[in-house]
């Protein structure tokens, strides 16, 4: 993961300061190298500015097919709740090339909170011959752990916790894993009342990152569930602490957040 | 003669009108999300500290007690009206908060449940935007080191007129 991690930040890195697209690979003089040079020419600019959006207006007009275009020009409507906006122009990008953009428009689906939508576009994504993997914009999740936890979410845990299994044991090494994935497992465990499977899953989350306060509050919801008071308790203060820890970790896409008000609650019901 | 000369003038001056019309159609503000006063829907107390800083970062407004907290307070306050059973879909709520944690400039967008762009029951949008309005828990965005005016957004599900938890 940590190498993954690197790699991200490197073209996260590159992606802020260079071209994402390479126009060189359209012949010159065609309106797709066109369109092409004047999304690059956008990228100069504020995302979401006048100026930018009026560029990729000229690159979609001369070069209707060039996809890319409508994507970037998509990207500040999703951002800013433009829905409706943002999806007319990513679908534009999603029919002529959709093993490129599926599975970033069902990340938005995700963060507009349609999960059946997310996943009717990763199931499609992932039957693709050719899909490869893809991460959450921010580099956080393996877009199959969002497709697990969005099953989840419509109530669907066993296929849920298929999916995160299956994207957990595709990858070569441990150092794959994100930060959270096996939180997530763990979580999806206790949704589907499997808490010996979900104790081992979230202890194995602490190994690979103690620093997650959701972690333990769900490890003493298992305990609690098993009957195990005493260590329900305890994991339940350590969800407290940690919550309180200035260097704790953010889960983002975590799906299935704890507040404070959530670990406060489970202690004074122990108490 | 004169006949001549004022359409020769007129098809110039739909040339040059042409010209500056770069999509037809288009129209942006300075950013996607600028939120204009509309004096007929918006409030005219509402004012931002310094607009011409009003930042485009959701993740820097919070809601006091987060989502959760959000969410409790819409289910508590949404009272169902059969005539709202028909309507299964999305609103998507924009809005605006000054430095003060005073918000304005409501706008929304309803979608059904395949995002398609749908029109709800009337008594169903003012109802929901009634209840947006009376939230007050939002917190503007501290940004290097300065409190701001900003842009936010979120979602609310609805499934047979009634409220869905997220």
């Amino acid at each position: 993961m940590k190498t993954t991690i690197l790699i991200l930040s490197f073209f996260i890195f590159c992606s802020k300061s260079f071209s994402q697209v390479n126009c060189y690979i359209y012949p010159e003089n065609s309106r797709e190298r066109k369109a092409c040079e004047l999304s690059d020419e956008a990228l100069k600019y504020k995302q979401g500015s006048k100026e930018s959006q009026l560029l990729f207006d000229k690159a979609i007009t001369l070069g209707p097919k060039f996809h890319w275009a409508y994507y970037e020009k998509s990207v500040p409507y999703f951002k800013r709740g433009f829905l409706i906006e943002g999806l007319k122009l990513l679908n534009e990008a999603v029919k002529l090339k959709p093993l490129d953009y599926l599975w970033y428009r069902a990340y938005w689906y995700w963060q507009y909170k349609n999960n059946e939508l997310c996943i009717k576009d990763l199931e499609t994504y992932y039957a693709m011959p050719k899909a490869y993997i893809q991460f959450t914009p921010g580099g956080e999740k393996d877009m199959r752990i969002i497709l697990g936890l969005a099953y989840a979410k419509t109530g669907n845990y066993t296929k849920g916790i298929e999916t995160i299994l299956n994207c957990l044991n595709s990858y070569k090494t441990e150092d794959d894993f994100g930060f959270a994935d096996y939180h997530s497992l763990g979580v999806l465990y206790v949704k589907n009342k499997q808490y010996d499977k979900a104790i081992k899953a979230l202890k194995k989350q602490i190994i690979i990152n103690k620093d997650l306060a959701d972690t333990y509050y769900y490890l003493g919801i298992a305990y609690k569930e098993k009957l195990d008071l005493k260590e329900a308790k305890k994991q339940f203060k350590n969800a407290l602490l940690k919550f309180q820890d200035t260097n704790k970790f953010i889960n983002i896409n975590a799906g299935f957040k704890v507040y404070k008000s959530d670990i406060l609650e489970a202690i004074e019901k122990l108490e | 003669m004169k006949m001549k000369t004022i359409s020769l003038f007129t098809i110039f001056l739909f040339f040059i009108l042409s010209c500056n019309n770069e999509i037809e159609g288009t129209y942006y503000e300075n950013q996607i999300g600028d939120t204009a006063y509309n004096p007929n829907t918006d409030n005219k107390d509402f004012k931002f500290c310094d607009s011409t800083n009003v930042l485009h970062k959701r993740a820097l407004i919070k809601y006091n007690g987060g989502e959760k907290a959000l969410e409790a307070e819409l289910l508590n306050k949404f009272v169902f009206n059969p005539k709202f059973e028909h309507f299964s879909g999305y609103f998507i709520v924009r809005f605006a908060i000054n430095c003060k944690n005073k918000t304005g400039r409501y706008r929304l967008q309803t979608l059904d449940s395949s995002f398609l762009k749908t029109k709800p029951p009337n008594q169903l949008s003012e109802h929901i935007l009634s209840i947006i309005k009376s939230l007050n828990g939002w917190n503007h965005p501290f940004y290097k080191g300065k409190d701001l005016d900003g842009y936010s957004f979120f979602t609310i599900k609805i499934i047979n007129g009634e409220i869905q938890k997220t």
